[in-house]
């Protein structure tokens, strides 16, 4: 099992920033890697069980499952149902936590998933320099870090 | 039920603001709150369902046994066992992380508990700046880092 964890601290309330990672089909939005996204099914958004489809920039197809979503604990869990990545039982979670002494929230990205373990290196870094960190990087640029 | 909820982010790793705060028994030593600590019946203080007896400043004692400890997660949880204020069925967690692309933690303190009608918002007051956020203060000062 490979796990990985990222965070970081960005420069607004959790309510501001959640109110721009919450929504599951709007990657294209506030993350530079993916180009566009749309949800299977014409289903919304926030149901639970819902596959986004969408693509990177470099035009490579991921589908992921939304697996749980909290408005109170600021959280969401997804797993990959598809991916050009050599990986398998990926789960992930994206989660806000409030800084209660400044206008800023602590932002962690954690996922767990099974590979070649020749492969494991360059996925751990892939993912959580490509994917996690370049989000928190696009959020600082947006919100202030 | 009454609930206090304080966070910072510490400018130091999470392994060094872990190595001060893990003491159960180390208390005295950073919070300007408790003049002095010991473990009662001579067990370790990381040994979980240990009491600490705390001296306060002002001679009041108390005393409050470790529920968890995790060096895994770094959190800690305890409880209230005899206090000379009425916090009752007070539970209190400590967790930390680390921020990862910035070598800093990050440090939540929450609690629950009952007091009686009218007492609420001065406990909570209480708890929240004496306690909390002085003993954020307090390890900042304690590691040499900027208040």
């Amino acid at each position: 099992m490979a796990r990985i964890y990222v965070s970081s601290v960005i420069g607004a309330p959790a309510s501001r920033v959640w109110e721009r990672v919450r929504d599951f089909n709007g990657l294209p939005r506030w993350h530079p890697r993916i180009r566009d996204s749309r949800i299977e099914d014409a289903l919304p958004a926030d149901k639970i069980g819902c596959v986004r489809h969408f693509h990177l920039q470099n035009g490579e197809l991921v589908r992921e499952r939304l697996l749980g979503l909290s408005d109170y604990d600021l959280f969401c869990t997804y797993s990959i149902l598809e991916s050009p990545m050599p990986l398998t039982d990926y789960v992930a979670t994206l989660r806000l936590t409030p800084i209660t002494d400044g206008e800023r929230c602590f932002i962690e990205w954690s996922a767990e998933f099974e590979c070649e373990p020749d492969q494991e290196g360059d996925l751990v870094s892939g993912i959580s320099g490509g994917v996690f960190q370049a989000g928190f990087d696009a959020l600082k640029r947006h919100f202030g870090g | 039920m009454v609930k206090v909820l304080q966070s910072t982010i510490i400018e130091a790793p999470v392994e060094a603001v872990w190595g001060v705060i893990r003491d159960f028994n180390g208390h005295d030593r950073w919070h300007p709150a408790v003049a002095s600590s010991s473990i009662e019946r001579r067990r370790s203080s990381d040994e979980v369902g240990c009491v600490r007896r705390f001296r306060l400043g002002d001679g009041s004692e108390l005393r409050e046994q470790l529920l968890t400890l995790s060096d895994l997660e770094q959190t800690f949880s305890y409880c209230l066992l005899d206090t000379p204020v009425p916090l009752l069925n007070y539970v209190a967690h400590v967790r930390l992380a680390p921020v990862t692309d910035g070598n800093l933690t990050f440090w939540e303190w929450e609690s629950r508990f009952d007091t009686p009608d009218g007492m609420q918002d001065s406990l909570a007051a209480m708890v929240r700046d004496d306690i909390y956020l002085a003993g954020f203060n307090a390890i900042r000062s304690h590691m040499g880092l900027e208040a």
